[in-house]
């Protein structure tokens, strides 16, 4: 019943933004109910159509479109355990948002713009083709485009969305110069008749791409699947397009939680996890048993880890230090798919995506709190915090949680071989898994890298998240603010979200076994290394749960102890720290020298003066435009208004044709 | 013979005589009710356009209903729907509103006999009924000078053409020993050579066609004709009545050409290329939006000429969806014209120039949902995806442009490049009244925009984006249609 409407998933929130665009300004609270509605009732049916097709179901819908395209739907484990996390936490922070947008007049348009991009990021999750997929996705840029430059007036604000907009461009441009390929390649072997697609089936849907991928050219296959994950690493702000994401915590609080923590990041997973089966054919020429393209979008992913990590540890924004924890763990999730997906096949998907859902919770509530506590004191500088905990009580705790769970804190008692299960948060269970990945990887393919970086990456990020919890909530209030607890409408969501953030980890046996039959269900075969069973010493199980404490241990050290005097390390005659606060100069890399300098003085000075001087001034001013106007003001007179002129214009064309084709045909 | 086929046009021509003999019996003001009814029947024969399948020949095979006369009637019949819907406001109270919807279903019915016609006399009587009761149309504000210019201009150039026209069927009739059309191509395919005779018939029916078709350099009374004639009458001649003239092409010259072998294509590549130019170059300088629209109205014309060019299904096709598209793009940005007017006059009684593009300023805030339909109507024949005007154009050029690489010739995508270019020229005279509508400050207040109006526009914004959205149902009728065009 629920598959059957599974269409409304995406139809409800977008009747939704409509109506709350042109009524909301009439409506309650900037039309926000509208969108609650219509989102818990996207929930209600994912939910519904999960529990219809659990355990081994799929909803499968198809319309042609046009040219062999089709609109269609396609509701797998995959699919379904994203369309419930989108829509639930779509649904929390559209809650939230009621009470920390309430002051805003331009409420109307937020909750419609949210509502828009919920229906697009839906529709990215259930889209049975690559067509759709890119469309949806490319609504979805748009939507954070619009979302960051919400308050337009903002210099900054504006700056980012452009920011966001052309870096993310960058990388939906090779997203559809694969798909172009792709397309090529398919059309290729269907007129060499080595396939054929089957009736009801059409050439962009996964099923008929997954059946493709075994007869494309391998280094054709490589390409496209590289192309792919180069709108993943635009989408996901992997490295090197990470730039714009931080810069995007210029929206409103609720839209980083929504969109740069929860769900539009996730999509570049999604898009890898999805297509994975093509990732897996490409042929292994780098490193043997291991295909080429897993193996990139290994190193770039463990990179990116780390690498984010290391200037999350000194922002000063609160929204900034999450934003590069947003990467960095994108960055796992990119991870998992790689170095897992070489050595287990699909279970990576499994892992990397519930890693992805996991970080969905903890995220949302991290940004959520900061949220709160933005709201209440009224600053994003953790410099001027401190001292919060015994004023807001509910958000220190569960943002507590929250970064026990990205710390990764938990217990591996499985995994020592005792007889009890695994405790501990959500992070825990999903970024140990990860690692884990990583470890037997490297084990059996000899190449310890990516388990280094993913090892590193999270001291780093156990470090960094408690120097911002430490500096936030404890020690003395460093300014004079009159900060109170934020209102129920607020805080409720944030208990919610730290019950998932505390004991979704424990689902997670079933969900690997759910999750992983996703492509057995589409009849894609994937090879699984089968070794013997992979058994690490204690300590190395032990080790992330030790990484994250002695993180901990460490913050606690320095910022809550001060048992290191930090104005010394911080002072700007540390290179390590200048480099680090200045993003690797990457703002000024990306923004002065190949924004400004390159782009802005050679291309577009040279761009201008091609326009300025040759096209407008020599062309379109002196010969086409002048013609055009030339030629404009003679067939202006040429339409003297006189019929008998006319009627001469009309016998003199006839007379023309004749001649002309006398011409030609010789002979009247 | 299945006379079911032929219910539309009947169900319209009882209509008509049953609109006047309403409108000799009630007072000038129920003659209001006039609109309704007209639109309820036009409604029902689109249904039945719609509904019935089937194929048939009539009087002779005089008429034929194929796929081909079955999508142009749908052209047809949607755009006097629009111009109808529309008048309920544009002519409310007028009192001579029963001869105004009469003359209206009438030209439909002469619309919809060319589609169907498969005999040159049936052609020419459908091509006359429309023009006569358009004549007449174009000049209906008896008191508006303007008014009466057009149609006296339309009338005069279009007796001339029609003259053409008729002489052009003498020649081939001369040549062939018959009128109906599948006799005549039965004769070209017997004797292919090409005689002078045959190549002067064809540009005399050239000729003939091409002034319906607006196409350069039988276009002359257009834009005059557009400008002068009320704008819901614009809205039927350049949307629905300028079709005639493409289905009536389609019909005798392609299948004509094909059975003779004829490689005509310069002669109409030619033409397409400087119709195309020069509607859009002459558009740019335009103050009066319904003379711009006139002006693209012949560009247009242009693009869907180049179907003549290759002459392939796909090509043909392109350019009978791009001639769906068109009609729903202009009669909507017509209607969306006498929206303006009609706000224009209600600020002022005795205002000029309605339609000079000041008073579209601020349009966005003063009545928005007829700026944006413009928007859309713009933007859609600019050839913007999704919209019908790029499902259109983007068959149309694509399949030019598979030719080209198939007979590797240049000439074929020069042509396209030429079209491609033109295409963005034309951007440049929409984006200019988008600015206006949403960037200049408005002129007055908001206006509560009239309901027949309102739903005439919206409907029209829904076919575009509809079929831009969901073309393959359209595709596939135009592929049937480009079928019996080619006599697969």
């Amino acid at each position: 019943m629920f598959g059957e409407i599974s269409a409304l998933i995406v139809l409800l929130p977008v009747l939704a933004f409509v109506l709350t665009l042109f009524l909301g300004k009439k409506l309650p609270s900037g039309g926000a109910y509208l969108p609650i509605a219509a989102i818990a009732g996207s929930f209600i049916i994912s939910l519904g159509t999960f529990l219809e097709i659990y355990p081994d179901g799929m909803v499968q819908q198809s319309w042609p479109w046009f040219a062999g395209m089709n609109i269609g739907i396609l509701i797998d484990p995959l699919a379904v355990v994203m369309l419930m996390m989108v829509s639930f936490v779509s649904l929390l922070i559209h809650i939230y948002a009621v009470g920390y947008m309430a002051h805003d007049p331009a409420k109307p348009r937020y909750f419609a713009e949210t509502s828009l991009f919920t229906a697009a990021m839906l529709s990215v999750v259930l889209s049975d083709n690559i067509l759709q997929f890119f469309i949806s996705w490319e609504l979805v840029g748009l939507c954070s485009f619009l979302l960051i430059g919400f308050w337009y007036h903002k210099p900054s604000a504006a700056a980012a969305a452009k920011k966001a907009f052309l870096v993310t461009r960058v990388g939906d441009v090779l997203f559809l110069a694969g798909i172009v390929l792709l397309y090529v390649n398919i059309s290729e072997i269907i007129t060499t008749r080595a396939f054929s697609i089957e009736p009801g089936n059409f050439i962009l849907q996964f099923s008929t791409m997954f059946e493709a991928a075994k007869l494309i050219d391998p280094t054709q296959l490589t390409l496209i699947t590289l192309l792919f994950f180069g709108g993943a690493v635009g989408k996901s702000g992997q490295f090197p397009l990470h730039g714009w994401l931080p810069d995007a915590m210029e929206g409103p609080t609720t839209v980083s939680a929504l969109i740069h923590a929860a769900t539009m990041v996730t999509a570049g997973v999604y898009l890898v996890a999805r297509t994975f089966p093509m990732f897996v054919a490409t042929p292994d020429t780098i490193s043997p048993g291991v295909p080429d393209a897993l193996l990139i979008v290994a190193y770039v992913g463990g990179f990116t880890a780390l690498f984010a990590a290391t200037m999350g540890l000194v922002m000063n924004d609160i929204k900034r230090v999450l934003a590069y924890s947003t990467v960095s763990q994108l960055g796992y999730m990119m991870l998992a798919l790689g170095t897992a997906g070489a050595v287990l096949g699909a279970k990576a998907v499994g892992i990397s995506m519930f890693h992805l859902i996991a970080h969905a919770f903890f995220k949302a509530l991290l940004f959520l709190c900061a949220g709160s506590v933005i709201h209440a004191v009224g600053t994003n500088d953790i410099r001027e915090m401190g001292g919060l905990f015994g004023k807001m009580k509910i958000t220190a705790i569960t943002m507590l949680i929250a970064a026990l769970a990205l710390a990764g804190i938990g217990f591996p008692f499985a995994g020592l071989g005792m007889p009890i299960m695994n405790i501990g948060t959500a992070g825990f269970f999903s970024k140990d898994a990860i690692i884990e990945g990583a470890l037997e990887y490297g084990e059996v393919k000899g190449d310890m890298i990516p388990y280094g970086m993913a090892i590193l990456a999270a001291l780093l990020t156990s470090i960094y998240i408690f120097r911002l919890w430490f500096m936030t909530f404890t020690g003395k209030p460093r300014s004079e603010r009159h900060a109170h607890e934020s209102p129920g409408v607020m805080t409720r969501p944030l208990m919610i979200l730290a019950i998932f953030a505390l004991l979704f980890g424990f689902s997670q046996l079933g969900f690997y076994g759910y999750v992983e039959k996703n492509f057995e269900l589409m009849n894609v075969e994937i090879a699984v290394h089968e070794g013997e069973a992979f058994h690490p010493s204690p300590i190395i199980v032990m080790l992330p749960v030790i990484v994250g404490v002695l993180g901990i241990l460490i913050s606690y050290a320095i910022y809550n102890r001060r048992m290191l005097d930090m104005s010394k390390l911080v002072s700007s005659g540390n290179p390590i720290y200048k480099l680090l606060l200045n993003r690797y100069y990457e703002p000024k890399l990306g923004a002065d020298i190949i924004g400004v300098k390159l782009t802005h003085g050679v291309v577009a000075q040279s761009g201008e003066f091609i326009d300025r001087k040759i096209i407008d001034g020599l062309v379109i001013d002196n010969i086409i435009g002048k013609t055009v106007f030339m030629l404009g003001e003679i067939v202006r007179k040429l339409q003297t208004g006189v019929v008998q002129n006319y009627a001469s214009v009309t016998l003199l064309g006839l007379g023309l044709l004749i001649i002309l084709l006398k011409i030609k045909f010789g002979g009247i | 013979m299945n006379y079911v086929l032929l219910a539309p046009e009947i169900l319209l021509t009882v209509l008509a005589l049953i609109v006047i003999f309403i409108g000799l019996l009630v007072s000038d003001r129920s003659k209001n009710m006039l609109g309704y009814i007209s639109a309820a029947g036009l409604v029902a024969s689109l249904v039945y356009v719609l509904g019935t399948k089937g194929e048939g020949s009539f009087f002779y095979n005089a008429l034929v209903i194929d796929p081909l006369s079955q999508f142009f009637k749908l052209i047809f019949i949607v755009v006097s729907l629009l111009a109808v819907i529309a008048s309920i406001k544009y002519f409310e109270n007028n009192r001579n509103q029963d001869e105004y919807y009469a003359l209206i279903l009438l030209a439909t019915v002469g619309m919809m006999v060319v589609a169907s016609a498969n005999d040159l006399v049936s052609l020419f009587v459908g091509f006359e009924l429309a023009s006569m009761s358009t004549y007449v149309l174009a000049g209906f504000e008896k008191k508006n000078p303007a008014s009466l210019e057009a149609a006296l201009k339309y009338f005069i150039i279009g007796s001339l053409s029609s003259a053409l026209m008729l002489f052009g069927m003498s020649l081939v009739y001369g040549v062939t020993g018959s009128t109906n059309i599948t006799a005549i191509i039965e004769f070209f395919k017997a004797n292919p050579a090409v005689s002078g005779l045959d190549v002067i018939a064809m540009v005399f029916l050239v000729a003939g066609f091409g002034f319906k078709m607006a196409l350069v350099p039988f276009h002359m009374w257009a834009p005059d004709t557009y400008e002068g004639s009320p704008s819901v009458v614009s809205a039927l001649l350049a949307a629905g009545s300028k079709k005639m003239g493409f289905v009536a092409a389609f019909r005798v010259l392609v299948l004509a050409l094909v059975a003779l072998r004829a490689d005509l294509w310069v002669t109409f590549g030619i033409l397409a290329v400087i119709t195309m130019t020069y509607g859009n170059i002459v558009a740019i300088s335009q103050r009066s939006i319904k003379r711009m629209l006139a002006y693209s109205s012949i560009a247009q014309a242009g693009y869907i000429a180049l179907a003549f060019v290759v002459t392939t299904q796909m090509s043909i096709a392109g350019g009978i969806l791009l001639a769906l598209g068109h009609a729903l793009m202009k009669g909507g940005a017509f209607i969306a014209v006498a929206v303006v007017g009609y706000m224009v006059l209600s600020d002022n009684k005795n205002a000029k120039n309605i339609d000079d593009i000041e008073n579209f300023a601020g349009l966005g805030k003063r009545a928005p949902i007829t700026a944006f339909a413009l928007f859309v109507f713009f933007l859609a024949l600019a050839g913007i995806p999704p919209s019908a005007g790029f499902i259109g154009k983007f068959v149309l050029f694509y399949s030019i442009t598979i030719e080209a690489v198939r007979q590797a010739s240049t000439w074929f995508l020069i042509v396209v490049i030429i079209a491609i270019l033109n295409s963005a020229l034309s951007i440049y005279y929409y984006a200019r009244v988008i600015r206006y509508m949403y960037v200049l400050p408005p002129a007055g207040e908001k206006i509560k925009e009239p309901a027949p109006y309102v739903i005439a526009i919206v409907l029209a914004v829904i076919g575009t984006i509809g079929i831009g959205l969901y073309p393959q149902p359209f595709i596939e009728m135009a592929m049937n249609a480009a079928n019996v065009v080619l006599g697969v």
